[in-house]
């Protein structure tokens, strides 16, 4: 028989009391699994709306409006600059952005990286209601609008086709085979019609760009960029940046800064959760440390006996140390399970919506934290159970 | 094998003061049998704990196997634990977690000596108790309980047997049948020092130590009387 063999024994027998010891590490590791678990489900969920957010950047022609005044007399607004961006920068805007990613990422693989899809809107009228139709480069668009589904009908894949928003479709009661007159000899066919997005692109009608461009004669034009670096390393500041400082004429705007304003909102909230997990860990220590002291006292007599045959002040340390191991991963377990559950419930009530997914690593953590609690809550307990005398400790029962 | 050299013991300070052992000498040789008698609170318990390192001396000297061993630190006497003495006690005090046998081994589990199921057999049926190595203490008689620690004391091969009313808790037939362990015992050359209120078991010593107050009052030789058949581990 080994020294842990004996106390596994020992805790079998008393398994209320060592239960009862268990629940401080219980209710301490619930409370930190439980913020872990719903802090991981809404950080997973603001990627998620970062992710359909599309593009991490957008490029348009620099427009300012200057206001044309005379003392307190305001004469006019002065729109300065293009409104659209010739398709020779997209060279340019794509050189950047690939460099950079390179660079961030520390490869140098050939070929384009990012994803740019360059935009030519356009109001027209179909069938006498005004539209916006938006040209685009079917591939890439479909690349940045990973959402989009095709409700009826196909995407794009020829010239003179039309892809049509749900609303779009339902305001001007388009059907799959319809003919778009864009302007006097353009046509193009509705191939498909959108699901709705919940986005301004249930309004809008979506054809190539060059037949965008061909038809509403702005030849080697397009009036915005968006570019996804499908990264979450990708240096988007910098990219913004010398966008701005190397390509006259286009202003380039970072979109992921909105979501990470999210994300730090949310890393604040955690710290501070975590913070209160910190005093429940303490909480729970001195629960340990309670029950461990009034165990110590129970078995006086039994600790005698240890030191009348043999046993060591070490062994006496270790069998406690050992006792809270068991304890800790006890309490580990059982404070994860009951975490992650208190996550399934609490999750929804603080964050609409959210989508609680237990999180099999925090198992790790649990346990560790366990044990860790309740080793630390044992120091003082077998120290005092080494006092113990044993001559003492046969008259005291 | 063991000198208790003018050995005082007092609890307490001033006004609870109590002399427990007041002045007490006594020599142990290898192979004896000493009975330790005399009145409730006369010392008896006091001496045999400070005879084997379970309690600490006032004043004078405890001399095991040419070494002092009342001055020693916990450690220290943790080694005299293990090796060289082994109690039984009145109130058995066993593990109540453990089973017979596990009682047994646990001096051994303490030396770090694990595997030792088969001598712990051994001794079990010894002391006639084999069939119940599986039982905890709560589902086993006095008797039984007694043994077991008999044989827990046994399984380390200690010289000196120090045995605290080891009987006190039994009816006469029971005791009589402990008793016989040890006589056995004693026979083959285990040295024995047992306390008792009882003169019809101190006649199975072959030395009489009568304490009274903490002092020793008398300190007689005798020609143990062992029934014959009674001899012997069943
Ligand atoms: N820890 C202690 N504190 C104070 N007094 C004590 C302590 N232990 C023993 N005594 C006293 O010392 C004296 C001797 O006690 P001891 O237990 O040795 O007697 P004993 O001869 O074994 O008695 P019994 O036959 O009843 O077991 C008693 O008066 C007792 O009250
Ligand atoms: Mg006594």
């Amino acid at each position: 028989m080994k020294l842990y063999q004996m106390v596994i024994k020992d805790v079998l027998r008393r398994k209320r009391r060592v239960a009862y010891a268990a629940l401080g590490v219980v209710v301490s590791v619930m409370t930190v699994v439980g913020i872990l678990t719903v802090a991981h489900a809404a950080q997973a969920r603001i990627y998620n709306q970062l992710e359909k957010y599309g593009p991490n950047l957008i490029v348009m022609p620099a427009i300012s409006n200057l206001d044309l005044r005379l003392g307190d007399l305001m004469l006019a607004t002065l729109t300065i600059g293009e409104n659209y961006i010739p398709v020779e920068k997209l060279r340019h805007i794509r050189q950047i952005t690939d460099d950079e990613i390179r660079r961030g990422l520390g490869i140098n693989n050939e070929g384009n990286i990012a994803t740019i899809a360059p935009k030519l809107y356009t109001n027209t009228k179909v069938n006498g209601m005004p539209v916006m139709v938006v040209g685009i480069e079917p591939q890439e668009e479909s690349k940045i609008k990973p959402w989009w589904r095709v409700r009826d009908g196909d995407y794009l894949n020829a010239p003179d086709q039309a892809l049509v928003g749900a609303m779009a479709a339902e305001l001007l009661k388009l059907e799959v085979g319809d003919m778009i007159m864009l302007t006097d000899g353009n046509d193009v066919a509705v191939t498909g019609i959108l699901e709705e997005t919940g986005s301004n692109d249930d309004y809008l009608i979506f054809i190539p760009i060059q037949r965008a461009q061909q038809a509403f004669g702005k030849q080697g034009m397009v009036s915005s960029v968006d570019i996804r670096a499908l990264c979450n390393a990708c240096p988007v500041e910098t990219i913004t940046d010398r966008i701005n400082q190397n390509i006259p004429g286009v202003r380039a705007v970072a979109v992921k800064q909105v979501a990470e304003g999210e994300m730090g909102m949310m890393e604040k909230l955690s710290k501070f959760m975590l913070a209160l997990a910190g005093i429940t860990l303490v909480v729970g220590l001195f629960g340990v440390l309670n029950t461990m002291i009034s165990s110590v006292h129970e078995r006086v007599k039994d600790i005698g006996i240890m030191r009348a045959v043999g046993a060591s002040h070490g062994q006496i340390i270790k069998i406690f140390i050992y006792e809270a191991i068991i304890i800790g991963i006890l309490g580990g377990i059982v404070g994860y399970i009951a975490g992650t559950l208190l996550a399934y419930i609490i999750g929804p009530l603080i964050f609409e919506g959210i989508a609680i997914a237990y999180v099999p690593q925090y198992l790790l953590i649990s346990l560790m934290v366990a044990v860790l609690v309740a080793v630390v809550a044992a120091v003082y307990p077998a120290f005092r159970a080494t006092q113990v005398k044993v001559a003492d400790s046969f008259r005291a029962l | 094998m063991l000198e208790v050299k003018n050995v005082s013991k007092v609890y307490g300070q001033e006004t609870t003061k109590v002399v427990a052992l007041d002045n007490v000498s006594l020599k142990v040789n290898s192979g004896d049998f000493i009975a330790v008698m005399g009145p409730s609170g006369s010392g008896k318990s006091t001496l045999l704990n400070i005879i084997g390192g379970l309690d600490r001396v006032s004043a004078g000297e405890v001399i095991l196997g040419g070494k002092r061993i009342d001055n020693l630190d916990e450690n220290a006497l943790v080694e005299v634990r293990r090796g060289k003495i082994a109690y039984v006690f009145q109130q058995y005090h066993l593990l109540p977690s453990l089973t017979a046998l596990e009682n047994v081994l646990l001096p051994l589990t303490f030396c770090g000596i694990s595997n030792r199921t088969e001598k712990a057999m051994d001794i079990l049926k010894r002391v006639g108790l084999d069939k119940r190595a599986r039982h905890k203490p709560n589902q086993l008689s006095g008797g039984e309980q007694q043994r077991v620690a008999i044989a827990r004391a046994l399984v380390n091969d200690p010289e000196l047997i120090l045995a605290d009313e080891p009987t006190g808790n039994m009816d006469r037939r029971t005791g009589r049948e402990i008793l016989s362990l040890f006589d056995h015992l004693n026979e083959e050359g285990h040295t024995i020092v047992m306390v008792t209120h009882d003169p019809e078991i101190a006649k199975h010593a072959k030395e009489i130590v009568v304490l009274q107050d903490g002092k020793i009052i008398e300190k007689a030789k005798q020609e143990p009387a062992r029934p014959r058949q009674r001899t012997g581990a069943r």
